[in-house]
């Protein structure tokens, strides 16, 4: 598995410095790029995705051809508040990969506990290679 | 666009340079996450009568979790524990904070102790801190002293 060119992102992979900062997309929302881990077993793969104040209801996982994405949208918003000291900022999800021939497309299965994704990825049965009887004419 | 060059660019180097250049890219891309700041990250909000600090600690144990505060500063500690089916070199990509951390915050008020509230929904930690009533000023008579 490859990660695909983040084409939401405008900055350009190379230029980035070492914390950057959110994409403010036009709808005004802010977009993040979740951190990941994956690791392989002997089923295949596992995909784990850091999203806090996303609920289940919230999260978008699809695969569609070989790409698999996620999109996170958070259900927690902004309090009314004055703030005094400010570290993170809300915003959504998003995060797309490019999946190998290996994956089971069908057999994918999620599960997202306390703003963590797990995604299993289960490796396909490798195809039987096929003999071609030649024959002349 | 490569971004490691040597000044005279020969066949032979050609390799090297474009491996060169593809682990420079690779890691760039690890620092992409938000996993390189300090963890986690905090918010406080002055909410009037009561501050709410709050904290992006996804996939936390409640029971490895721990909130104390004394003498005006709240400390916030736990530990991420890496899924115990995974082995250190299996991994492709680690990009998530992973180990025992900690963070201690001053706070900008005495805070009532007893009336702290912490809830944990989503992976986000929500920590309501009421004002102490004892912050109003007080005023100390003074009297004569003996000469």
């Amino acid at each position: 598995m490859s990660e695909s060119p983040n084409i939401i992102r405008r900055d350009t992979p190379g230029a980035e410095s070492a914390s950057p900062g959110p994409v403010d997309t036009t709808s005004g929302g802010l977009l993040f790029n979740p951190p990941i881990d994956i690791y392989e077993t002997a089923q295949g793969l596992v995909l784990y995705a850091d999203l806090p104040g996303v609920s289940p209801e919230g999260l978008n996982l699809q695969v569609q051809d070989n790409r698999l994405s996620l999109y996170g949208e958070v259900s927690i918003q902004n309090e009314d508040a004055q703030v005094v000291h400010e570290e993170y900022r809300i915003g959504n999800f998003l995060r797309s990969f490019i999946l190998s021939d290996d994956v089971d497309h069908e057999n994918i299965t999620a599960r997202l506990n306390n703003g963590v994704l797990r995604v299993e990825l289960p490796r396909a049965a490798r195809a039987e290679p096929r003999r071609i009887e030649v024959s002349s004419d | 666009m490569p971004v490691f060059r040597w000044g005279q660019s020969w066949d032979p180097l050609r390799d090297l340079e474009r491996e060169v250049d593809r682990l420079l890219q690779g890691m760039n891309f690890s620092l992409q996450g938000r996993s390189t700041r300090q963890y986690p990250q905090i918010n406080l909000l002055d909410k009037g009568d009561h501050y709410l600090l709050t904290a992006e600690i996804p996939g936390v144990a409640m029971e490895d979790l721990e909130l104390t505060a004394a003498n005006g500063v709240l400390t916030i500690k736990g530990v991420r524990k890496p899924p115990a089916e995974a082995r250190d070199d299996s991994f492709r990509r680690q990009e998530r904070f992973q180990g025992a951390w900690q963070r201690n915050l001053q706070l900008p008020d005495r805070i009532d102790e007893e009336g702290m509230k912490a809830e944990y929904t989503l992976g986000v930690l929500r920590v309501t801190l009421p004002r102490s009533a004892g912050t109003v000023a007080r005023s100390i008579p003074v009297t004569e002293g003996p000469e």
